[in-house]
């Protein structure tokens, strides 16, 4: 048959399936263009960077593929990858996923992946820019009964240190087989995983065991605990064991809420850190709190949490929480307090208001006596606009020096169309700066153009450190210049 | 060209259908496993996204509840779903109780449903057809909330 014909064939054929099947296609854009420069540049340069996740959708299956793409003037930092591929089968008792998937066990003891919608990662070192996210690559198959779910989880996850245009050979070093199962029966689940590691370091196998549930209307539960057990020593619970618990008690009475939680992690982090144990800290909005957030470490790290709201009749908010965590590292012994209280409101029905204040104890950051305070006012001046404002204060010692933190946030906003605010900073910490006092002064504005696209611009300054985000912890460099971003959802 | 012009169209094709939601089965606030065609409503379905950290969510919250009261015996389900990750997953029950969401609670701790649409933003709220299209999608939460969402419903319960 001629090939001119053959391809004329393929071609109508492809036509009708494509009417035929009514598959769908879906995902999202997310690309960014930064001119500027981050500590350790001399001189600006620009930068793009650009993420394309498209799924197509065919009854039960589902297919996607993630590309991104990261542009310098550089180019050992540069990188056109598919950084992720998966095909999915989802029916209403089982699912099946080859490629590139998410999956968490439990609350993290052994197993956690994650993605941080919007956030992309740079550090010092390899100075390229991709998306923050932890993903396994390779099978998993969850069957879901009436009372019972059952997950066989086989790959390799994702080390997100190492950005995509390194060897994939170091992004992916850990290989784990895993198999979860849970049994719920009178409102209570019992369930039990085991997870196998094998590395260049070699096999680690570990096992664990979760209990949860409803004892009454007013009071729920959940147990997680997790040990090592390839070493067939059950009952070793020393310093030089492997193992960690985690559990927590929540108590509703009417407009009362309380969670009450408890760690305990030895020895605790598998493989290069595919796991994630709660952490039992809050984690706040307001900048100067989330800058300061404890991180938790679980090779050696105990404590509590407890977290208590009230609603009262106007729809206001009173919050309370109070955490410890308690790590013993290098023959030290370190201990993290932190107390925080949060009142919200309404004046008049419409304009909201929320204070707090916060005191912690901070000595893996070297950080006594730290008192926060900030205050942020939501003021309607109109049905649909209103005008923001925040102000935060944040003082500690830190080797006998007194450090202070300012942040003012002054903003105006229309609708969900428009978000305009200027977020000055400023700060005397001797860790950032040898001059008296560093300050940063940036604008954001945001356009949401439709449903499916919105156009975020920056320009200035902006103070970087930790952040914290979804219960994830990271650094974020500092940045001076202009950025504009556009995420578009099809 | 001709090929061109027929990969075109076979896009084209493929791109016409609205997004639909795949059935989902999640675990509820009284620890059991509830799947959204259990729970979606007669003519509409309007799902919350959540999460304890997001404060413009919890500003959502008290408002959605008047939409529910007003909507639920007009063939409108509302399904609130938390997308806590295991740090803050102990206070979801406690809050939403406390804010008095008398709709279904649904835990999403994995992300399962939020990666399957693709959501990256809290607050987030869509609509859901009869026939299982999602109609509306709206992000964050701004002054006039209440209002949009309303109107998107009556819109949206016309058409149905």
């Amino acid at each position: 048959m001629p090939k001119k014909i053959r391809k004329k064939h393929l071609l109508y054929l492809l036509f009708l399936i494509s009417y035929s099947t009514f598959g769908q296609f879906s995902g999202t854009n997310l690309f960014e263009s930064q001119y500027g420069q981050i500590p350790n540049d001399f001189s600006n340069f620009s930068s793009t960077y650009n993420r394309t996740l498209l799924n197509y959708t065919y009854n039960n299956f589902k297919a996607g593929l993630t590309l991104e793409n990261y542009y310098t003037p550089y180019q050992d930092r540069n990188y056109t990858r598919l950084t992720q591929g998966s095909l999915q089968y989802t029916s209403k008792w089982i699912n099946v996923r080859l490629g590139s998937y998410q999956e968490t066990i439990g609350r993290g003891l052994l197993l956690r992946s994650f993605e941080i919608p919007g956030a992309i990662l740079e550090d010092l070192s390899y100075r390229s820019r991709y998306y923050f996210q932890r993903d396994i690559f390779g099978f998993n198959t969850t069957l879901k009964l009436k009372n019972s779910t059952t997950k066989i989880i086989y790959g390799k996850p994702l080390n997100n240190v190492f950005p995509p245009n390194q060897d994939q050979s170091l992004r992916r070093t850990d290989e784990i087989f895993a198999v979860y199962s849970d049994y719920n029966f009178y409102n209570q689940t019992l369930g039990a995983s085991v997870l196998n590691v094998k590395n260049t370091s070699g096999n680690q196998l570990l096992g664990m065991t979760t209990i949860s549930g409803k004892l009454s209307s007013v009071f729920s539960y959940y147990f997680e605990g997790a040990k090592e057990i390839g070493d067939n020593n059950f009952s070793d619970f020393s310093s030089t064991s492997t193992y960690a618990y985690y559990g927590n008690l929540n108590l509703n009475f009417e407009n009362l809420g309380i969670s009450l939680e408890g760690k305990n992690y030895n020895n605790f982090i598998i493989g290069s850190g595919i796991n994630e144990p709660p952490a039992l800290i809050k984690e706040h909005t307001y900048k100067t709190l989330n800058r300061s957030t404890h991180v938790a470490q679980p090779l050696n790290e105990s404590g509590y949490q407890v977290e208590a709201f009230y609603t009262l009749a106007n729809a206001s908010i009173i919050t309370f929480n109070h955490a410890v965590a308690i790590n013993n590292l290098v023959n030290k012994k370190f201990t993290f307090e932190e107390y925080f209280t949060e009142y919200s409101f309404s004046i008049k029905d419409k304009h909201d208001v929320k204070i707090f204040a916060d005191y912690a104890i901070d000595p893996l950051k070297q950080e006594e006596n730290r008192i926060s305070l900030g205050a942020y006012f939501d003021w309607k001046s109109s049905k649909k606009s209103s005008l923001k404002t925040e102000f935060e204060f944040q003082t500690f010692e830190r080797n006998g020096i007194s450090t202070q933190n300012y942040v003012v946030i002054a903003g105006y906003s229309y609708q969900s169309k428009w978000i305009i605010n200027l977020v000055s900073e400023i700060s005397n910490d001797q860790f950032l700066t040898s001059n008296p006092l560093k300050s940063w002064l940036g604008c954001n504005l945001k356009y949401q153009v439709n449903n499916k696209n919105n156009i975020a611009l920056f320009g200035g300054q902006r103070r970087g450190g930790p952040a914290c985000n979804a219960g994830i912890c990271y650094e974020v460099l500092d940045f001076k210049g202009i950025e504009a971003r556009w995420n578009y959802r099809f | 060209m001709k090929l061109i012009l027929v990969s075109l169209i076979s896009l084209f094709a493929t791109c016409l259908q609205a997004q639909k939601i795949a059935d989902f089965r999640l675990q509820d606030s009284q620890n059991s496993m509830k799947s959204f065609l259990e729970l979606k409503g007669e003519k509409l379905t309007v799902i919350d996204f959540w999460a304890t950290w997001c404060k413009p969510c919890i500003k959502a919250i008290p408002e959605l509840n008047i939409i529910y009261e007003n909507y639920k015996e007009k063939g409108v389900a509302f399904i609130s779903i938390n997308c806590d990750g295991p740090r803050s997953i102990a206070k979801a029950i406690p809050m939403g109780n406390s804010l008095k969401i008398n709709y279904p609670i649904l835990l999403d701790i994995n992300s399962d449903v939020k990666n399957q649409l693709n959501l990256s933003v809290f607050p987030t709220l869509i609509i859901i057809n009869s026939e299982g299209k999602i109609v509306w999608v709206h992000e964050g939460y701004a002054s006039n909330y209440k209002e949009e969402v309303i109107g998107e419903l009556e819109k949206q319960l016309k058409a149905n």
